[in-house]
């Protein structure tokens, strides 16, 4: 009974064990930037020199990353609102309605998902390139944008998804049966129901196009995003402004995790005790 | 979630579904097509030549440095597939069994993880592996002398962060099918006197196993366009067919070559994605209950 005992204590340990070292191994990079965005040397060796701002300052003092944000900040915005609205609207007519062609438009739909980024970026590349030469037009951010939107929306629609198959139709009928009409009906039921899964899905697209390299890198043309900037950077030498670049870019994002993570929490549940209510 | 059929005249269908098929069609589909006609043509001078023959092909077939990289690029999707799903499948199976309570919290950590920006997480990589880099600092930390570690700028580097940024999809497709599996088969196990290895084995692996080989999938069929874990983790030393493929483009200005590379790539993957649906997942009653 003991050595039973014993064995359950130690597989427990081990499962438990994994996942720190999971955390531990997704956030070395991730805690080993932060740590030296505040070195006070040139050179980037561990353990850092000595606790200094300076990096901070550096980035102040030259701002030539700035464009890449605003590029970045715009691309992101655009390809966020496109995404959302094209994934809500997809995921509605994967979950909730049935119709002819609809496991052709799945696939078509989730595709991109399986599609390694890279070549994504270059199949879009070649396309505009070659509409490019008939309608004489490079690459820019509106290719960026178009690229982001491909790549980004079908993780909106998985989100948006989750939320429509855990939606209450009955609500909907009841709304109807009150005298509502089909636009008051989305407007007062539905798009209230499933805000949380879009604003989850929202969230979640504007992170993937501010950090996404991938696509960016084959369809921006002389229009650099952040990630492409760094790349062009750190493939030069590496420098103490990177992590500090990296780190201001954490703290936004983690905070906009976590407040995606908790209001679709709250939603989940209290739609739940809803169901489980009525 | 009781679904409504609607049929084509129905306005409503249509705004739900246009919008998303048109974009996909024009910048998926055509595209797609566009890159497989590419193949057939010919560059001169740098320009394109629409010639309509198979002289790429036959370069890409005659041509053994091709075939090596090609298969380089497999043998390394491969080790990483194997690689997730080692790390993704305990994680998985802690957070559904062992840190329920936690389990929220832990997948927004790793959730941020995943979404913040690939460039700048590599390169965090080569502060970590580097010879003087923290890895090195705790491995001689620990006595085992300085600079044990030398594995920046080599295929290991490669590997690293090749599962660093795709052992994420495993992990939730395990996840997924391991939060599905009804409690009560597993103490029905138990019940009839099974040991919690053997219900394990029995009940919650083969139960597991949609999660488990989407998960392997994803990994294989995205780790076939790794170009920045090789170039900056990998050093350059052994490229992998993105480089050859970005190469095509940038250096040699060859689209046809590009796009005939890129649609070797794409018949990898899809020829996986077709193998798995017919073989892997038809075998699996659970599989084909998820579908249906």
């Amino acid at each position: 009974m003991m050595s039973q005992h014993f064995k359950n204590a130690v597989v427990d340990t081990a499962l438990v064990g994994s996942v720190v070292l999971l955390l531990m191994f997704f956030y070395a990079p991730i805690l080993t930037l932060v740590a030296f965005s505040f070195t006070s040397s040139r050179v980037l060796t561990f353990p850092i020199d000595g606790f200094s701002l300076q990096w901070y300052g550096e980035l102040i003092r030259k701002p030539d990353f700035f464009p890449a944000v605003i590029n970045s900040a715009t691309v992101a915005a655009v390809s966020t609102l496109f995404a959302s609205v094209l994934g809500t609207a997809g995921a509605i007519a994967w979950i909730r309605y049935q119709f002819r062609f609809q496991n052709l438009f799945r696939v078509v739909t989730f595709a991109p998902l399986l599609f390694p980024q890279l070549l994504l970026g270059v199949v879009m590349l070649l396309w505009f390139s070659v509409l490019g030469n008939w309608l004489n037009f490079s690459t820019g951010l509106v290719t960026v944008i178009i690229g982001h939107v491909v790549y980004i929306t079908p993780f909106a629609l998985v989100i948006v998804a989750v939320q429509v198959y855990g939606f209450d139709e009955t609500l909907e009928d009841a709304a109807r049966d009150a005298g509502a009409s089909r636009w008051e009906v989305f407007r007062e039921v539905t798009f209230p129901l499933l805000w949380p899964g879009i604003f989850s899905a929202a969230i979640f697209a504007f992170l993937l196009s501010w950090g996404n390299f991938y696509v960016s890198y084959s369809l921006s043309g002389t229009a650099r995003t952040l990630p492409v900037f760094v790349y062009s950077g750190i493939a030069v030498g590496s420098s103490p402004i990177y992590p500090a670049l990296a780190t201001l870019n954490f703290v936004p994002a983690l905070l906009l995790v976590g407040l995606a993570e908790f209001l679709r929490r709250r939603a989940l549940k209290r739609q739940s005790t809803a169901l489980s209510t009525s | 979630m009781k679904s409504q059929s609607k049929t084509w005249n129905d306005p409503i269908l249509v705004a739900a579904v246009a919008p998303l098929a048109i974009v996909m069609l024009v910048f998926f589909l055509i595209p797609l097509a566009m890159t497989i006609l590419l193949t057939f043509q010919t560059t001169q001078y740098y320009r394109l030549q629409w010639t309509w023959d198979l002289k790429i092909w036959t370069e890409i077939f005659s041509k053994p440095h091709y075939w090596t990289i090609m298969l380089r690029t497999v043998g390394m999707a491969l080790v990483c597939v194997v690689i997730s799903i080692l790390i993704a499948f305990p994680t998985a199976y802690a957070l559904t069994t062992r840190l329920k309570t936690y389990s929220a919290q832990i997948q927004i950590l790793i959730i941020f993880a995943f979404l913040t920006d690939a460039v700048l997480k590599t390169f965090g990589w080569i502060l970590v592996l580097d010879r003087q880099g923290v890895a090195n600092w705790l491995l001689s930390y620990l006595g085992l002398g300085p600079e044990a570690m030398d594995i920046l700028f080599t295929p290991t580097g490669t590997m690293i962060g090749m599962v660093y940024n795709l052992a994420v999809y495993p992990m939730f497709t395990i996840y997924l099918s391991l939060a599905r599996i009804d409690r009560d088969l597993v103490l029905a196990s138990y019940d009839a006197g099974a040991s919690r290895i053997r219900t394990f084995f029995e009940v919650t692996l083969p139960l597991s196993r949609p999660g488990l080989y989407s998960g392997a999938v994803l990994v294989f069929v995205l780790s076939l366009g790794a170009f920045l874990e090789p170039k900056v983790l990998g050093g350059g030393t052994s490229p992998l067919a993105s480089e050859l493929i970005r190469q095509s483009f940038e250096t040699r200005v060859n689209w046809p070559l590009g796009a005939a590379l890129t649609i070797v790539l794409i018949a990898i993957g899809a020829l996986t994605l077709a193998l798995a649906a017919a073989f892997v997942f038809r075998r699996t009653p659970a599989a084909r209950r998820e579908l249906a």
